[in-house]
């Protein structure tokens, strides 16, 4: 592998349960809608909602 | 339920309509798919796998207020419960409604026996929540 010798930092999350996310934005696809779009988390906090993020590997894979 | 669910992979956006549109099992899905190819998003949040371009499997429920209010990282090839992440939801929306209220580990849903902290109940929790199991309990406050 190219990068063999460089040393990985260390894991340093930038997210802490009891506190406030920074805002981030994402394309998505929307199967209601059919269509392409985008998100920002600020956006669905203004609009008073809860928000679930669901991350996983990857699409076509099994789990 | 009132809570937008969103899910996240480092796939691109073509990627996710072609496997919403190709897989059977995903006919059912209403919820928008982000895209998150350059990772930015999966780092944020703490499971980006760099070597392999890949997001572990987190769950991560964020109030109004935008506060992180519960965070669930599984590694790769374990699903999460479902069930369990409905319950941690439903947990805090009640919680945000009744902030002077905590829950017990064998809180399910709304109508299930919760506390009221006080200095009364210290060191006596057993004992508030055994008379809270008998049948002939009392309206009282209980603590």
């Amino acid at each position: 592998m190219h990068d063999e010798t460089r040393e990985r930092s260390p894991f340093v999350p930038t997210i802490q349960v009891g506190r406030e996310v920074p805002d981030f934005r994402l394309e998505t696809y929307d199967p209601k809608a059919e269509g392409f779009g985008e998100l920002r988390l600020s956006e669905l906090c203004q609009q008073g909602k809860w928000t679930i993020l669901f991350f996983y590997p990857a699409d076509f894979t099994f789990v | 339920m009132g809570a937008e669910i969103v899910t996240v992979s480092c796939d691109t956006k073509f990627v996710h309509l072609a496997w919403r549109t190709i897989e059977g099992e995903l006919e059912d899905v209403r919820y928008r798919m982000g895209a998150d190819p350059t990772g930015h998003v999966a780092r944020l949040f703490g499971v980006y796998v760099e070597e392999e371009g890949i997001a572990l499997r987190g769950a991560f429920l964020i109030s109004p207020q935008r506060v992180l209010m519960n965070a669930e990282i599984n590694y790769l090839n374990m699903g999460r419960n479902i069930e369990e992440l409905m319950r941690k939801f439903k947990a805090n929306i009640y919680l945000a409604r009744q902030s002077d209220q905590a829950l017990p580990a064998k809180w399910k849903q709304e109508g299930d026996l919760t506390l009221t902290p006080s200095a009364r109940m210290v060191g006596k929790v057993r004992q508030y929540l055994e008379r809270q199991q008998r049948p002939d309990r009392t309206t009282s406050d209980g603590d």
